[in-house]
């Protein structure tokens, strides 16, 4: 017998090729059978099959060894483990078939064998030069697996005859087969090896009557191996053109839902109602963002939005099967509020970006396929393939998705790159900058070499082509810490009934020239983008914090904007020129404030200040007349320690007099300048609009507005100003404050564009309530401010134009890009308070007041003011039957249990804590802590610092 | 090609002989030298054999790929030769010595199986218009020993038969993209039809005669000569003029009706030996340990 064989198979890449692969299979003949009675082999003594083996099973009375066929093992796993189990030979190909069927049974077996190595003996028959048996043409893998170990069960017979013939007949050892094929145990007796189901031999095991009890209800052999398509088929491209454009299908793009995987919408360009889809079928492999083409189900088939909150299962990997969804979604309120409903028939265009998360801890350490688990909630979890999973497991990792198969339960992917250690600050950073597409690399050689050289003075020629405002008293105001000054404010009395005041703005398109390397890349940043810890700057550093900041007693250049008004803030004059200011001094906002209520304060800038504060409400005032909106969305700081730069505290940012006067005179230059650039450039202004957001928008405002007793108008903004006023409950003081973060979230996004292309009338601002508006205050910050100054200084005859910036084409571009920007740095900034929150609580667990924001069918989404933080409090937890039965009323909405009923803001205590289960992926976790709901809330703990660790070493940094 | 130096009283030799119908081997002007044929050599590859006549040594392997079809022949799969003169056969092939050979040799092949009547290409469609196999096939020229073509084409139509294709099937199809199903039996595989496969035949003109399988003396010897493809049903698919000498109209025809009928009996005596060896089943290779 040739000791070297080779194993042929095909094998389809992922690219789609067809590969041959050849394996060189040897073979050897020192392989031992583990039997005490064998004299051929030559082993050790004490080996694991014992020499006169005793069983009590009645069904085969003389002793024997065991052999459990690959079947047994995937489906009477349980059985397994018990202690009747002994002599019992497990073959190479069984190990080999369970691994590859079922990771899950494979471990278990594996455990089993380690407990019990006197017991079980696993035998390397495909390695064996008897033993091995190659499969023949038209032979299934299966019935070739199943030849291997009848042929291991007859070499064994064979094997350990030849040592036992002295032994009389009844003593003899035999070799018995178990398995639940009936084809491979018809064709085992044929082959004269006795074979048994093992249900029949484990009833046979008199010793071990309750064993029984553990025999999985018998499966008919099925051939688990389920390759059936667990998804729809995606229509051809040119069939869902034909739909689209015939109006059978809509086009529009993705959006999941963040409470409900199994729930997503499709907006659609021109329709007001969101497009709603339920289930893994109509979401069909669909990803966020991408865009698709839907088509409808008919009318009595819309369904609404269900009420639960559902995520995918947390901690295992259910394989390629998709779980039973009937129950998870048919809660759904039927009859009511029904909303158009269809299902995804086609993607057109997949969004996929590399992805930041970390892997499922996975039962199989050693396998290949992992599942990873993004951070971003929206996105389904990645199947992928890798070698080094116990590495990554403690790492944040980034992962792009290569396609998804109908076959796939998840999207396959591949591993990218490990960014850090999962809890490491700067780890967790990367990962959400990387996660909202902010560039964040350091300035490349080109950028800095755009900067002018230190030191830096103004020049003569510089002052004689400006206006020398040197001698005004100009002050900045700005939170404590900002090293970026953009703005700075004067005012004088120019006669009693005339006062000038203006507003001075960093220069920096003096600095930032179009078309050079610094301008493309702060045209690519877009914006600076404020971390907890860190700020992304959009231009360099010495830009930024030094020679465009109006920092005070140093001269800077500027662009400022001088009015003459009137005491009753009327303008009678508007001006804009560049010039050449000195700060008197860097106030923050609570140092102006001191200043202007302290009357000792006598100096010309706290006098300035008070005339500014006093115009700043007029105008104020008038703007709300006019149906400016007052919201709120909560807004927190947090003291980060010095030394280990971990957050120690959260404070709510105050709302000072001076904060709201600052930013009414940034308005007032705003609108200033948009209208004057508009004059000049009504094709290429860049321009600032916030649409009217439709009626719909406003539903669970509206809804929620009910629940207390209030009819809210939405009609226009001026009376949904008015009615948000009206609505105040003595009782409930944050009632008014939720729902002005309501009413936030009903809102459209703000967005840049270029005059152009767009209606006149649709340049409303509906949140300011201006019909013109544009972003001008903050260069150093935004590009779009850059671009405005740039526009206002080709208007005032300051500077040169350039064909870019007049082309409104290009300028829609750049818009383009900034709202994009504009969005993703919020999304970090929301990110990176999050991660603080979380980094807060690490070592807390807090109660603290909370509001609810919504009632949900199974659960409360609840807003803590304190920590502007939202979580859910499962009303049931997933697998008890629970002790509180809430019920729940979705007309109101609100949930009942006993005599308690919560209702939306009603104001309730929770409980606070990191969720460290998994320490992979800890999240924040609320409990309810009053009202007392027995089975539900959780004990009151005040302000406990739980297992703080005594601070190792600090030295470390952070 | 390998250039030998032969003296004139060598040449006028084998011009005689020739002449006399004996050649310096022995042979008669019509017939062959020895050939050695092994196939599935290759393990790795879907088909392979080596062939060796007299001295010229040649090694192919098939290679069986998933592409797409070529816009104007959406119906059918194709054939890509690639032919390598190893400089184990001649020191003048080291570098890029042997690619105007290789080069040449590749083209005729691609000629010769242009014609539909030589093998089906229909049958290596997989989807209209989207999939099909792509047979590539690997020529490696290991020793020169003269007759190149002739011995070429045998290893190729010997491991054209052994070729085994994966059986594929279009399982589902999503969006426009076929999703294959590859069978799981490594035994699950279909053969093309080989039988009309053209074998090359190589005529030498040497003074008033012509002859087959020439030895490099005889090449040298020689100033003109055509190479015919001849397929299983003794129809020529391409023919091919060799050498810087001219042929007469009349030899040129009597030249063609002869290789068509050597070409048909080659053909017809490889195809039995391939049978032979087949129905031999699996036996020890021998390949290059002799």
């Amino acid at each position: 017998m040739d000791m070297l064989t080779s194993k042929i198979f095909l094998r389809k890449t992922k690219r789609g090729k067809v590969l041959k692969v050849v394996r060189e299979h040897y073979l050897r003949d020192d392989l031992w059978c583990g039997s005490d009675l064998c004299k051929k082999c030559n082993q050790e003594n004490s080996e694991v099959l014992d020499d006169a083996p005793i069983s009590s099973s009645t069904l085969c009375a003389c002793p024997h060894y065991v052999v459990v066929d690959t079947n047994v093992v995937l489906h009477q796993i349980d059985v397994l483990e018990s202690p009747a189990w002994k002599n019992v030979i497990v073959l190479q190909t069984v190990l080999e078939e369970t691994r590859k069927r079922s990771t899950n049974n494979f471990k278990k077996l594996k455990e089993i064998m380690a407990t019990r190595k006197d017991s079980f003996y696993v035998f390397v028959n495909e390695h064996h030069k008897d033993t091995y048996v190659e499969r023949k043409p038209g032979e299934s893998a299966n019935d070739r697996n199943d030849r291997a170990i009848r042929k291991a069960c007859s070499w064994y017979q064979t094997h350990l005859e030849e040592s036992q013939q002295g032994r009389e007949k009844k003593k003899k050892v035999q070799i018995i087969l178990l398995t639940q094929d009936f084809k491979n145990r018809e064709q085992a007796l044929k082959e004269g090896i006795p074979a048994y189901r093992v249900d029949e031999y484990v009833k046979s095991l008199k010793d071990f009557p309750d064993l029984q009890e553990k025999l999985a209800a018998s499966h008919s052999d099925d051939n688990a191996e389920n390759r059936e398509p667990l998804f729809p088929e995606h229509w051809a491209p040119t069939r869902i053109m034909t739909g689209i454009k015939s109006g059978k299908l809509l086009q529009g793009i993705f959006h999941c839902s963040r409470e409900n995987f199994l729930e997503g919408s499709v907006s659609v360009e021109g329709q007001d109602k969101s497009i709603l889809l339920q289930g893994h079928a109509s979401l069909n492999r669909a990803v966020d963002g991408d865009i698709v083409a839907v088509e409808l189900l008919p009318e009595d088939k819309w369904t609404s939005p269900s009420g639960i909150v559902l995520e995918d299962q947390e901690d295992q990997d259910p394989g390629d099967q998709i779980e039973k969804e009937e129950a998870l979604l048919t809660n759904s309120t039927k009859g009511k509020d029904l909303q158009p409903t269809g299902k995804i028939v086609g993607i057109i265009r997949r969004k996929w970006r590399q992805y930041c998360g970390i892997l499922l801890p996975s039962v199989l350490a050693e396998g290949t396929r992992h599942l990873f688990v993004p951070a971003e909630r929206k996105i389904p979890k990645i199947r992928i393939e890798t070698r080094q999973a116990a590495t990554l497991s403690s790492q944040k990792i980034i992962v792009a998705i290569d396609s998804w198969p109908r076959t796939s339960r998840y999207p396959l992917g591949h591993f990218v790159r490990a960014l850090g250690n999962i809890g490491d600050k700067d780890t967790e950073n990367e990962v959400l900058l990387l996660e909202h597409d902010v560039p964040h690399h350091s300035f490349p050689e080109t950028v800095l070499a755009c900067l002018p050289s230190m030191p830096w003075m103004i020049s003569q020629e510089e002052v004689n082509c400006r206006e020398d405002l040197r001698n005004l008293d100009i002050c900045s105001v700005d939170p404590p810490g900002c090293t970026d000054i953009d703005d700075a404010l004067h005012f004088r009395e120019l006669s009693p009934n005339l006062y000038e005041i203006g507003v001075h703005i960093a220069d920096v398109s003096h600095f930032v020239r179009p078309d050079t390397a610094l301008d493309k890349e702060a045209a690519n940043r877009g914006t600076t983008v404020y971390l907890v810890d860190r700020r992304i700057d959009m231009v360099p550093e010495l830009l930024s914090s030094n020679l465009c900041s109006l920092r005070p007693d140093q001269e800077r250049l500027a662009f400022s904007v001088i009015w003459e008004v009137t005491p009753n803030a009327e303008i009678k004059k508007t001006r804009f020129t560049k010039s050449v200011i000195r700060s008197r001094r860097a106030y923050t906002y609570a140092e102006a404030q001191c200043s202007i209520d302290d009357p000792l304060q006598q100096n010309e800038l706290a006098k300035s200040l008070r005339g500014l504060n006093k115009l700043a409400k007029i105008m104020k005032k008038n703007r709300m007349e006019k149906g400016a909106l007052q919201l709120s969305s909560p807004e927190i700081r947090f003291e980060v320690s010095t030394e280990t730069n971990d957050p120690i505290d959260v404070i709510s940012k105050p709302m000072l007099d001076t904060n709201s006067m600052v930013e009414e005179f940034m308005l007032l230059a705003n609108i200033s300048v948009a209208e004057h650039i508009f004059k000049h450039f009504p094709e290429c202004a860049v321009l600032r609009r916030h649409p009217v957001p439709p009626e719909s928008n406003f539903e669970p405002f509206l809804k929620a507005g009910k629940t207390q007793g209030f009819t809210l108008d939405v009609s226009s903004n001026k009376s949904l100003a008015a009615s948000l006023d009206a609505a105040v409950k003595p009782d409930n003081v944050y009632m008014n404050t939720m729902l002005r973060i309501l009413a936030t979230r009903c809102m459209m996004q703000a967005v840049y564009f270029s005059s152009g292309t767009v209606a006149q009338v649709d340049f409303y601002h509906y949140g300011l309530a201006a019909p013109i508006y544009t972003h001008f205050t903050s260069p150093i910050r935004r590009y779009a401010d850059l671009l405005v100054h740039r526009l206002l200084a080709v208007a005032i005859s300051a500077d040169v134009t350039y064909a870019e910036l007049l082309d409104r084409k290009c300028v829609q571009q750049l818009c383009n890009n900034l709202n994009y920007r504009h969005k993703m740095s919020q999304y970090a900034q929301r990110s990176s308070v999050a991660l603080h929150t979380h980094l807060f609580f690490r070592h807390r667990v807090q109660d603290e007041d909370a509001y609810v924001l919504s009632v949900r069918q199974n659960a409360l989404q609840v807003l803590i003011p304190k920590y502007g933080l939202e979580g859910s409090i499962y009303l049931k937890e997933k697998d008890e039957d629970s002790k509180s039965a809430f019920i729940y009323n979705p007309d109101e909405p609100s949930q009942t249990c006993d005599n308690i009923t919560i209702r939306t803001f009603d104001r309730i205590v929770v409980q606070v804590s990191l969720d460290s289960k998994y320490v992979q992926h800890q999240k924040i976790a609320v409990h309810l802590v009053q009202p007392q709901i027995a089975g539900l809330s959780v004990e009151p703990i005040k302000t406990v610092n739980v297992s703080e660790p005594t601070p190792k070493k600090l030295k470390s940094g952070n | 090609m390998a250039e030998i130096l032969l003296s004139e009283a060598e040449k006028a030799f084998i011009h005689h002989g020739v002449q006399d119908d004996l050649r310096c081997d022995g042979r008669t002007r019509l017939d062959y030298r020895p050939i050695i044929l092994e196939t599935g050599l290759v393990s790795n590859a879907s088909g392979s054999s080596r062939l060796r006549l007299a001295n010229s040594d040649v090694l192919v392997g098939v290679k069986v790929e998933l592409a797409s079809p070529l816009s104007e022949k959406p119906l059918e799969g194709r054939l890509e030769f690639f032919v390598d003169c190893s400089a184990n056969a001649t020191p003048e092939f080291e570098g890029r010595g042997g690619e105007d050979l290789a080069n040449e040799i590749c083209r005729f092949l691609q000629m010769s199986y242009m014609s539909g009547d030589t093998i089906n290409l229909a049958e290596l469609s997989v989807l209209t218009g989207q999939q099909c196999w792509v047979l590539y096939v690997d020529i490696l020229i290991l020793e020169c020993g003269g007759n190149l073509y002739d011995t070429v084409s045998l290893a190729v139509k010997s491991a054209l038969y052994t070729t085994q294709i994966p059986s594929i099937k279009v399982a589902t199809m999503d969006g426009d993209q076929p999703e294959l199903e590859l069978s799981e039996d490594p035994y699950d595989t279909k053969r093309l039809n080989t039988q009309n496969v053209p074998c090359l035949v190589t005529l030498m003109k040497i003074g008033n005669h012509y002859l087959v399988d020439p030895t490099p003396e005889e090449e040298c010897c020689s100033s003109s000569g055509v190479v015919v493809a001849v397929s299983g049903t003794k129809k020529i698919t391409a023919v091919r003029k060799i050498g810087s000498g001219s042929l007469h109209p009349e030899s040129l025809v009597s030249m063609l009706k002869t290789a068509s009928e050597v070409g048909t009996v080659v053909n017809k005596i490889l195809m039995t030996k391939l049978l032979e060896e087949e129905r031999a089943g699996k036996t020890q290779k021998v390949g290059f340990m002799r």
